[in-house]
């Protein structure tokens, strides 16, 4: 792959990607992680408890997510559930992702292949 | 189907299950609950988004599972194997086990992804077998195999009258007098009796009719029910003197008041008599079938409770703890001989019959469907025939492959394994894609009305039993399908089949052989079962109902109470709506049953005293209706208006005059229906004699039947209108419907029909099983032809050389294509055969289901087995016309 002779952080999964993303302002249980993914995807993402839990096997093993201390208190917990939250080390990570995301983004409009970017546009993607 | 509350859904007790088995145990000690409670509540999403469907959409969300949790389970168990490589971490003998399970898997899928075409053309083939495997077996299930919603439904037996001599299986209605002389009588059984009846809801709104039940005897204790709420009709609310009472069912009780639960103890008029509404009963809960709405207690007083010569009460009851069906029915004919000596007058002939309640309620229904359930599976015996011969065909192109697994130090049975593991791939692969095709079936069928038709449709579902079972055949039919390949591969000599140029195929061929034949036969099965039942319908479509007919419609009218203008009158005015020709009223529409009937009796020849008189149908009609339907006469003269209750005239059928005037002139004779001391009219002379009608449907015979005038008979207050018209008779419906509705608002119009509606209907389940039947047939045939031409081919790419060399030394291309096709042909006639002998002895079993066939109507056999030869020829000659062109030079260099 010659993407990554520059010593690049090597492409994410759609799943831990997405498993970042929700986790960057909030703390999580997984039910909650897989419906949040479906609620910002518009349902285009739906992750079954297996793939979750790959996922979340392997971020936990990267130090990219761990368990917080304490519990995030919410109306219905459930003691069985565990929550998750991102690392530091989980958020650089997601901010590289995204960055390179965006920079492929960047090519496709040098190209046209995508429109210019306005002020106007991101304010209406919100 | 009442799950204990906390017993979580199947598929997520599945689903624990696999992580159980699937997990190392460091991940599943991490891991497993967690991942089983996400999937419990991502099943229960699933569930609330398809509508409460819970079995179905537990079952997707546990296949959307399957790859993501194959993947973790292949990826940790590598990576715990790779961490403890040296630790020798062999604990768990499962592991090891499953770890060669899971290289078998992997292998398998490997090797179908490599042959996309045969997976797709093996998965499609199950497909079809299984999925109609599983619509028919829902709605066996449904109909057949299910426990009736009732307490202890296997003690509940029917009890009903017959005749000495007649069929066991009679079940008609008893008397009050006959009932009640019953009950007290027994012991070994408590007898309950009900009754349909109608009634129209008053009070709020539009005026409703409704079906219901009379109940009779405590029929709620009999049935062992309990009400959603309130509580059900008890036999002290049978006393005349205490309060009218009502028990609604869940729909009524919805409909009239919204589920309000202070509905119970609130009032409702019921055909004008103001009922208190004791109870309502729980959605699921029917009986004796849909229809019933409400159920009310009879009350009759103590001169009707012995009554003898009405016969309206159906009998249930329930057996005595410890007694058996037999010691019941012992007892019933015990009491039938007292009753035959204590009155001779009413029942010098009668039996007392009792059988499973069940068997009552699914009745004639059973043979349908058995004989589908056998067509079904049939087609996946052929289904399997055809995947042994494709897989048969591959291993021998893999023979080389299995060889050098062999050589390299597989034994034989991890072989067959693999083989078989491929089989049971794609017999997993075949079910799921099976039982989409079942439940698009099942959606097909419930679309016919004569499946909703069926006695307990409302049961039909496609729930976990119908699951286990379609999984279940699914697996039989991959281990069939596979033991083939797996067998002769596993017996191949590794040494021999490393050789190349080996050519010695005879073993494999005739297992070829065996499977085409076998499809030929199970095919001409079908066929003939389907040609059977393809003549019976064309018969019973041909069969003259006995009058003109043409363009007429049809509509039932029940009057509340009796009004003896209501029907002339409305008549009046629909005979001058424009394009209606003529117009009657009859108490019952021909074809659709034999409606009423009373005790038949010559004035001129009485009975000896102590003989009851033959009953006979009746129906009442206005004068006008034999013209109108197109009824002939064929002596004397038809019904006029001077045939008035003071001076009444009959007119009877053909069937009638042959059955009680054999040789002698029925007309200007006088009879009277009824009992001596109730009779319908005081007497009557039979003034004509008209052509027969099937009254109880097409494939019946005529019945015996008395016309009655309507002005003899002025109570009568049920009537089917009859009416012919110029044009299409739909275009009539709305101005005659607008007729009755001016004439009472509060009148509901039932079944509106042209009487190509009510003919079609009569054949509809006739029309059903031919339709099916024949599908599963055309299944089979093209199956059966894809054999025949599959081996056929194989056979000549095999002896290429062979042939070549014949080819080489001059033999003509016709001699080389009847060598193929003859091969051909004595694997059609083997089939031919030996199907013959299996549709002789299975169709028997349809006989039933038969109309103006015998079930070794040879036509039909003649004419299956030549579409079946004609088609397999057909099949053959392609073979064998690539044998003519074959390239002996090629052929002789080609190994």
């Amino acid at each position: 792959m010659p993407a990554r002779r520059d010593g690049g952080p090597r492409p994410l999964t759609t799943p831990v990607f997405q498993i970042l993303l929700s986790l960057v302002d909030q703390e999580l249980h997984g039910y909650a992680i897989i419906q949040d993914i479906a609620r910002r995807t518009g349902g285009e993402i739906r992750l079954t408890a297996s793939t979750l839990y790959a996922a979340v096997k392997r971020l936990l093993d990267t130090g990219w997510i761990d368990e917080p201390p304490r519990r995030p208190r919410t109306d219905r917990d459930d003691p069985r559930r565990r929550y998750y939250r991102l690392t530091a080390l989980g958020r650089d990570a997601a901010r590289a992702e995204a960055l390179r995301l965006e920079r492929l983004a960047g090519m496709a409009r040098a190209k046209r292949l995508l429109a210019p970017l306005r002020a106007s546009s991101t304010t209406r993607r919100q | 189907m009442t799950r204990p509350p906390n017993r979580p859904p199947l598929a997520v007790r599945i689903y624990g299950a696999l992580l159980g088995r699937l997990l190392p145990r460091k991940l599943r000690e991490e891991f497993a609950d967690e991942m089983t409670l996400v999937f419990a509540d991502l099943q229960r999403e699933a569930a609330r988004a398809g509508g409460g469907r819970g079995v179905w959409a537990g079952f997707v969300a546990l296949v959307r599972e399957l790859p993501g949790l194959v993947r973790l389970t292949i990826r940790e168990r590598r990576d715990s194997a790779a961490t403890h490589a040296g630790i020798a971490h062999l604990d768990e003998r499962s592991g090891i086990v499953l770890d060669s399970l899971m290289q078998d898997l992997r292998y398998a899928a490997r090797s179908l992804r490599r042959s996309p075409g045969f997976t797709l053309v093996a998965v499609l083939t199950l497909a079809l077998g299984v999925g109609a495997n599983t619509a028919i077996f829902s709605v066996i299930d449904g109909v057949l195999l299910r426990p009736l919603p009732y307490l202890e439904p296997d003690r509940l037996i029917a009890v009903g009258e017959g005749t000495m001599g007649g069929s066991p299986t009679d079940m008609s209605s008893t008397s009050p007098g006959s009932f009640f002389d019953w009950r007290r009588q027994t012991n070994k059984v408590r007898l309950a009796g009900y009754s349909p009846t109608q009634g129209t809801v008053t009070g709020g709104g539009d005026p409703e009719h409704l079906s219901g039940l009379t109940a009779i005897g405590g029929l709620f204790e009999v049935l062992g029910v309990r009400p959603l709420l309130g509580r059900p009709l008890v036999e002290s609310d049978e006393t005349p003197a205490e309060e009218p009472v009502i028990v609604l069912g869940h729909p009524a009780w919805r409909r009239f008041y919204g589920e309000d639960s202070a509905a119970v103890g609130r009032l409702l008029t019921l055909n004008g008599t103001s009922r208190l509404i004791v109870g309502v009963m729980p959605p699921g809960f029917r009986f004796p079938d849909a229809d019933a709405e409400f159920w009310i207690p009879a009350r009759f007083d103590a001169g009707f409770r012995g009554n003898r010569d009405q016969y309206f009460i159906r009998t249930i009851g329930r057996l005595a703890p410890g007694a058996t069906i037999d010691q019941a029915r012992n007892e019933l004919v015990a009491i039938g001989d007292g009753l035959r000596r204590d009155w001779p007058m009413y029942n010098s002939n009668l039996s007392i019959n009792a059988r499973p309640l069940r068997d009552t309620i699914v009745g004639d229904v059973r043979a349908r469907l058995l004989v589908l359930m056998g067509a079904v599976a049939f087609v996946l015996l052929i289904t399997c025939a055809n995947l042994g011969n494709l897989l048969l065909a591959r291993a021998s192109v893999r023979r080389h492959e299995m060889a050098v697994r062999r050589a390299l130090g597989a034994g034989r049975a991890r072989v067959a394994r693999q083989l078989l593991t491929e089989s049971l791939v794609l017999a997993v692969a075949g079910g799921a894609a099976g039982l989409l095709a079942g439940k698009a079936f099942l959606s097909l069928l419930l679309a016919a009305q004569t499946t909703t038709n069926l006695p307990r449709a409302h049961a039909i579902a496609l729930d976990h039993r119908v699951l286990l079972f379609t999984l279940g055949i699914s697996l039989a039919a991959g281990i069939m399908f596979g033991m083939f390949p797996a067998w002769q591969l596993g017996r191949a000599h590794a040494s021999e089949a490393l050789r190349t140029g080996a050519r010695t195929i005879a073993g494999r061929q005739w297992a070829r052989n065996v499977l085409v034949v076998s499809q030929l036969a199970l095919a001409m099965v079908l066929l003939s079962g389907a040609g059977l039942l393809l003549r019976s319908f064309a018969l019973l479509q041909g069969v003259d109902p006995g009058f003109t007919g043409g363009r007429i419609l049809t509509f039932d009218v029940a009057l509340r109470e009796s009004n003896f203008d209501f029907f002339p009158e409305t008549l009046e005015r629909i005979r001058a709506i424009p394009g209606v020709r003529s117009a009657a009223t009859v108490s019952q529409f021909p074809i659709t049953g034999r409606g009423v009937g009373a005790w038949f009796n010559r004035l001129d020849r009485p009975l000896p005293a102590g003989v009851t008189p033959p009953g006979e149908a009746y129906r009442v009609v206005t004068p006008e209706y034999f013209e109108t339907i197109g009824l002939p006469l064929r002596r004397g003269r038809l019904l006029g208006t001077e045939d008035r209750r003071e001076r009444p005239g009959v007119v009877i059928n053909e069937a009638l005059a042959r059955k009680h005037y054999a040789g002698e002139e029925p007309v200007g004779r006088e009879i009277y229906l009824g009992a001596p001391d109730n009779r319908l009219f005081e007497r009557a002379t039979i003034v004509g004699v008209v052509g027969d009608t099937r009254d109880a449907g097409l494939g019946s015979d005529p019945l015996p039947t008395v016309y009655i005038p309507l002005a003899v008979m002025p109570w009568w207050r049920f009537s089917s209108y009859v009416i012919r018209t110029a044009g299409p008779a739909v275009e009539v419906a709305a101005a005659a419907r607008a007729v009755i509705r001016e004439a009472d608002p509060g009148l509901a119009i039932r079944n509106v029909r042209t009487l190509d509606d009510v003919l079609a209907e009569s054949v509809a389940p006739a029309r059903w099983s031919m339709t099916l039947l024949g599908v599963f047939a055309a299944v089979a045939l093209v199956m059966a032809t894809l054999g025949v031409f599959g081996v056929l081919s194989f056979v000549v790419t095999q002896r290429t050389r062979e042939l070549g060399i014949c080819i080489a030394l001059g033999a003509a291309p016709g001699t080389v294509r009847r060598m193929v096709v003859g091969q051909g042909l004595r694997l059609i006639a083997a089939g031919v055969v030996l199907g013959l002998a299996g549709a002789l002895a299975l169709t028997r079993l349809m006989e039933g289901l038969l109309y103006g066939v015998p079930s070794t109507d040879p036509v039909t056999y003649a004419g299956v087995a030549a579409v079946l030869v004609g088609i397999a020829v057909v099949a053959s000659y392609f073979p064998a016309r690539r044998a003519t062109r074959i390239d002996p030079m090629m052929a002789l260099r080609s190994e």
